[in-house]
């Protein structure tokens, strides 16, 4: 394949992104800024030292919501209160991107198909309690030879069914690949769903569920026509990825299921992830096609520092995650690898994705200032600035921690400064405090 | 053949350990000594563990072969009540927060280490800490959250603790990915955590005067 004179789909995503061909500019002036900001972002990324620490937001959401207020069971529900409390944030706090509420997702989605893999605000949780996910054992340690075989039925006919107790009837469904002789499998399937009236009730219940999510497409549509167009700030969180080795832990296995197999079937283990890689590379890529967004998102979550050893991290999670990551370089893409957890022993490995690529989130647990040690000419670094900092301290004690971050972690580039997590609980004037450093730092080194 | 049991749960050879066990039992052996012999390997684990040769799975997977072990030789039997020398601990993840995962591993930890645990769970009302730590006449109460919003949840634990006339008999650990001083402080927590080890060390010097 001739690839000399083509121009590799991130890049050309990347120039459409700076340019915000996707907005409609309420004026020039919020074109230019929108420009420079997000022209800021990637240059930092590739790790010009521009003189400037651009500030972003791991995601704000209770904190945005308060903005309302509104609830969090109101903001999964009633979305202009959420989008009004969302663009009031904005306005209030002068950040270089915004995160969406991408993670409040609707509660029709989940309701419609009383979707067991989550706790909701408002039926399971107070009403303004921030939803939560269950990790459980969805697929049986029997049933790996099952999924590597014929992964979409085992999907189907299996987790579906396991997700929720609407979707059980597709369990009835005959496997797909049958659908070949006599008649083409056609009497088997359709016997099937008029034996089964659950089926069509599963369709009905997957309707409801996508109902609610077209109305909120729209609805994060808008927030970046307002955010983007008006307020001049460029959408961070675009496509994302999946490590493999979480994609077992978290939405299969389970934690416990996946040590239990990193010691009894190893190689069924590995053999899964070899197969979820090309999947999950290509699910990126289309991701970004789709979004025209440059930027592969890969929240990280079972590898972090005492969740394994080195060797375990090593022979289970970093191969089949550094292929991805270095699957989406290739495409002229680049990573915001959100670590979560203390990440100080395994940050060394992302110098083994091409330098200038990747944006790596620090929690508090990981020590920043080591980071910038290890990754410095390698890879950009952000966030590190506690979420309990920002929630109780005073703003001196903020600026004080933030001053440090500026002075170590910005020197020569390279750095971003964001909070450590999802931000429910902070107060105000400290996260206007952070902000307010990063931007001093900008103009007193400029 | 105890050595062998211990070896096989240390080494992390679940079929092995199983087969050892089973055979034990044919062999008559008593099987509350099979499972001494279980608890000394998770011993050797936990000490691992906090030198830092060994990691979370380690103590995981530990802890199913010694669940599985007492399946088969206890069917139905002793699992629950907990019993340990060294103090009685009520843990749990406040409510409003449905985390488990370090609060599993600080109650397997602390266990190993010789406590008598009381693990309410997840989601837990205050009310449940304040009658757990009278029903086990409690001395350490430790608090789990993984999400900012816990950090209110446990001052209000704290303060239900208070309350009941409990606060005095009870030293309060805080632990969980975002605590640190300022949570404690925040919640009027005596000591705080966010790795299994620190809570074991804490853990040691409330009720031993030192690790």
């Amino acid at each position: 394949m001739d690839h000399m004179a083509e121009e590799k789909l991130g890049e050309r995503l990347i120039a459409d992104w700076v340019r915000g061909a996707h907005l409609h500019f309420a004026n020039d002036e919020a074109r230019k800024k929108y420009q420079a900001r997000a022209q800021l972002i990637i240059d930092t990324i590739r790790l010009k030292d521009t003189g400037k620490i651009p500030v972003i937001p791991a995601a704000t959401q209770k904190f945005a919501l308060d903005y309302g207020p509104v609830t969090f069971r109101e903001a999964m529900t009633e979305f202009d209160k959420a989008f009004a409390a969302y663009v009031r944030q904005y306005e209030d706090t002068d950040f270089d991107a915004y995160v969406g509420p991408e993670f409040i997702f609707p509660a029709g989605m989940f309701e419609a198909l009383a979707w067991n893999r989550v706790r909701l605000p408002g039926v399971h949780l107070a009403e303004d309690n921030s939803f939560q996910f269950v990790e459980a054992e969805y697929m049986k340690a029997e049933e790996y030879d099952e999924y590597l075989d014929d992964p979409s039925d085992w999907i189907l006919r299996k987790y579906l069914p396991r997700l929720s107790p609407k979707l059980e009837p597709l369990a009835q469904l005959p496997p797909l690949r049958n659908m070949v002789v006599f008649h083409q499998g056609l009497p088997d399937l359709v016997l099937a769903a008029a034996e089964n009236p659950g089926v069509v009730d599963a369709m009905k219940a997957l309707q409801a569920s996508g109902e609610s999510v077209q109305e909120w497409y729209e609805y994060l549509g808008r927030i970046d026509q307002e955010l983007g167009g008006r307020l001049s700030i460029p959408h961070l969180l675009g496509p994302m990825a999946h490590a493999p080795f979480d994609i077992i832990s978290n939405y299969y296995r389970g934690w416990r299921g996946t040590i239990v197999d990193m010691y009894s079937r190893p190689e069924k283990m590995t053999a899964l992830m070899e197969r979820l890689l090309p999947w999950q590379l290509q699910y990126g890529i289309d991701g970004a096609k789709a979004q025209g967004h440059p930027v592969v998102t890969v929240y990280l979550y079972k590898g972090a520092d005492g969740l394994m050893s080195e060797a375990q991290y090593e022979e289970f999670y970093w191969p089949t995650l550094k292929k991805l990551l270095l699957g989406l370089v290739e495409e002229g893409l680049l990573v915001w690898v959100f670590t979560q957890g203390k990440y100080d022993s395994r940050l060394h490995h992302f110098k083994e994705i091409p330098a200038g690529t990747c944006l790596i989130h620090l929690e508090s647990g990981t020590d920043a200032f080591l980071a910038k040690e290890v990754l410095a000419g390698s890879q950009c670094i952000e966030g590190n600035v506690s979420s309990a900092l920002l929630a109780t301290a005073s703003v001196d004690e903020v600026e004080a921690y933030c001053v440090r971050l500026a002075e170590v972690c910005g020197k020569g580039g390279g750095f971003m400064m964001d909070f450590s997590a999802f931000l429910d609980e902070a107060k105000r004037e400290n996260v206007k405090k952070m902000i307010e450093v990063a931007k001093r730092y900008g103009r007193s080194s400029s | 053949m105890p050595q062998g049991l211990t070896d096989a749960i240390v080494g992390m050879r679940m079929d092995e350990a199983m087969t050892i066990a089973k055979r034990m039992l044919d062999n008559g052996t008593d099987p509350l000594a099979i499972i001494a012999d279980g608890s000394k390997a998770m011993e050797v684990i936990g000490r691992h563990f906090a030198e830092g040769e060994a990691f979370l799975p380690e103590l995981i997977m530990g802890g199913e072969i010694m669940k599985s072990i007492s399946e088969e030789v206890m069917p139905g039997g002793a699992g629950g009540a907990p019993e340990g020398s060294r103090g009685a601990v009520v843990i749990g993840t406040v409510h409003g927060d449905i985390h488990d995962i370090g609060k599993d591993i600080v109650a397997l930890m602390l266990g190993i280490e010789g406590y008598a645990v009381h693990d309410l769970g997840i989601d837990v009302p205050v009310e449940d800490f304040v009658a757990a730590v009278k029903e086990h006449d409690a001395d350490i109460v430790a608090l789990s959250g993984l999400l900012t919003l816990a950090f209110d949840a446990m001052r209000s634990t704290v303060d239900g603790i208070a309350a009941a006339g409990l606060r005095d008999n009870v030293k309060i650990m805080v632990g969980g990915a975002p605590v640190d001083e300022s949570v404690r402080a925040y919640t009027g927590a005596d000591g705080w955590g966010n790795d299994v080890g620190r809570a074991v060390k804490l853990a040691a010097e409330w009720t031993d005067g030192g690790a």
